[in-house]
């Protein structure tokens, strides 16, 4: 009922307009409860967590210079970019290694019966547990940080690689049978197009895990980044203003993310 | 004896010459297709589980075969030995006259659920089919291949399409045009028409036998169906089959109805309504309610 008189009122707007329009309110009415409940938390707590108007204030502070980049004083964008880099470099060469490994073993009865049970066991390591044994290896805290990430991106891609790779239909199969396909034509025209919708799941989940870790990971690792930022500005630094600002920040970063991942899933489904 | 009968005699024995070369034509036409005392038999976690039991049957090159039988009477496994998709346990099958071994581009294949890849459009559909199998000739050539088989079945201005974006008489086409593209001798089809509706399969039975015609009725088809209506129109023989498990052949019937056929004419033939007859009994034991019983 609520629904058709929103989209009474939006009449004038029918169309392709309407249903974003909608959304768009939708969105606004979320943001507006999520600002009432704040503002009443920080009623509550006299202030001890600042209210969405002082956070807009200090996260305009934070938004000045963002590109900045000296040696004592770094932008909240240049940090970003450092977290982002790191995330960049350890999930490339996490994905680098699972899209093979997921691959083979989908194929092969004999390499998953071998890789699963590692796989099984690792995967619910936590992946800051990872980061003394890369420290231990690197003796560099920002390596640990890229060896934590490219370790928890293997699992997520290599797991559902590896499912989509089995689960091709034996009509397809049957096609590279009957046709004589080679091996290569196999991996590029069979193989890879129907799993491609498989991995690329894989990989959504695997960017929004190192998304979560890094920030954990710059925790520990220090340096320069927004899991830094968090710590030693907002929490040392006692601004819990900034704190709400990384968050927003490292929240809408990991939504477009997911998002950009997202797209490239839908790009790549198809209709039988 | 007066001059009339001796040119009666005559004409009589030029005519039975005639019958006898073309019985002699038939009879000394090669086999094409050789299915020695075929047995298949599966493993399960039930135990092994046969599906043909000692088939022996030849084609002869350019005969139209269909194997009719009730769902799971293994036409199909037995029809995908001589592709090559499947492997017998014993016996042997021969295709213009080597042991099948594996499937070979001198066997083209219609899937039952077409089985186009989803992601590839229509030309590309084919042509990575015809890229395969065929060795020795060029990309022009390949694509001059794809070009006018997909002409052909009236699908050209439709070759950038998607799978998903056809009807299901279409995708059959496409993948008819696909196992014609590779040019084949014999053509192995597996209940093309099956998931067709009634009007489309009608006219996809007459394109079929068109470009049969147009191959100077060279190639040799075997096709697994369960329509008894598609198997006499198209076919010079059908194999009943028992049912399954271990099933065997029941009986084979021979269509004599001349070529080319008329949809519409065939069906008050008196030999067409003698054959379907047969089939019906052959294949179904209850006919009214009365029957069940």
């Amino acid at each position: 009922m609520n629904q058709n008189k929103f989209l009474t009122a939006l009449l004038p707007f029918r169309g392709w307009g309407q249903k974003t329009l909608l959304s768009l309110l939708y969105f606004a009415l979320g943001i507006a409860l999520l600002g009432g409940i704040w503002e009443l938390i920080s009623h509550y707590t006299k202030n001890e967590v600042p209210n969405p108007r002082m956070t807009w204030i200090v996260l305009k502070e934070v938004m000045q210079n963002p590109m900045q980049d000296d040696a004592d004083v770094k932008g909240i964008g240049t940090k970003l970019f450092s977290s982002l880099k790191r995330v960049g470099i350890g999930f490339g060469l996490g994905s680098l290694i699972a899209i093979p490994l997921g691959i083979v073993m989908g194929s092969s009865k004999t390499v998953m019966g071998i890789f699963n049970p590692i796989v099984q066991i690792l995967r619910p390591v936590s992946p800051l547990a990872w980061f003394p044994l890369g420290l231990a290896i690197f003796k560099d805290s920002p390596a640990a940080s890229v060896f934590m990430i490219f370790i928890c991106s293997l699992w997520p891609t290599v797991i559902n690689t590896a499912f989509g790779v089995a689960s091709i239909p034996q009509d397809h199969k049957n096609v590279g049978k009957a046709f004589g396909f080679s091996k290569f034509k196999y991996l590029t025209k069979i193989m890879l197009p129907y799993s491609l919708p498989h991995i690329l799941t894989g990989l959504r989940l695997a960017i929004g895990i190192a998304w979560m870790v890094i920030v954990a990971g710059e925790m520990l690792s220090g340096g320069i980044g927004l899991g830094y930022f968090v710590w030693e500005e907002g929490f040392n630094g006692g601004s819990v203003a900034k704190i709400i600002v990384a968050i927003i920040i490292i929240g809408i970063v990991g939504l477009i993310l997911d998002k950009f991942f997202m797209a490239l899933q839908k790009r790549f489904s198809y209709a039988a | 004896m007066n001059s009339t009968t001796i040119i009666q005699e005559t004409e009589l024995k030029i005519i039975e010459t005639e019958i006898d070369n073309e019985i002699n034509a038939v009879l000394n036409t090669p086999d094409c297709i050789e299915i020695n005392n075929v047995t298949v038999s599966f493993k399960t976690p039930k135990g092994v589980y046969t599906a043909v039991n000692d088939i022996s049957l030849s084609v002869k090159k350019g005969e139209i075969v269909t194997l009719i039988g009730h769902s799971g009477c293994g036409k199909s496994t037995l029809m995908n030995t001589i592709s090559g998709m499947v492997k017998p346990t014993s016996g042997s099958v021969t295709a213009n006259g080597k042991t099948v071994t594996k499937p070979g581009p001198d066997r083209g294949i219609v899937f039952q659920n077409y089985s186009l890849l989803p992601w590839l459009s229509v030309y590309r559909n084919i042509y990575e089919a015809v890229d395969s199998a065929i060795k020795g000739k060029s990309a022009a050539e390949k694509k001059e291949l794809v070009e006018n088989n997909l002409k052909m079945v009236k699908l050209w201005e439709h070759k950038d399409k998607l799978p998903g974006q056809l009807s299901g008489g279409m995708k059959q086409r496409v993948a008819i045009a696909r196992a014609f593209a590779i040019n084949p001798s014999i053509l192995l089809l597996d209940e093309p028409f099956g998931a067709l509706d009634a009007l489309t399969k009608s006219s996809m039975h007459v394109e079929l036998l068109k470009l049969w015609n147009l191959d100077h009725r060279e190639k040799t088809i075997v096709m697994v169906t369960h329509d008894i209506e598609e198997a006499i129109f198209l076919s010079d023989r059908v194999v009943v089959m028992n049912n399954g498990p271990a099933a065997t052949i029941k009986e084979i019937v021979a269509v004599h109805l001349p070529r080319p056929r008329n949809k519409k004419e065939i069906v008050h033939d008196p030999e067409y309504m003698r054959i379907h007859d047969k089939l019906l009994n052959l294949l179904i034991d209850k006919f009214s309610i009365e029957d069940i019983n």
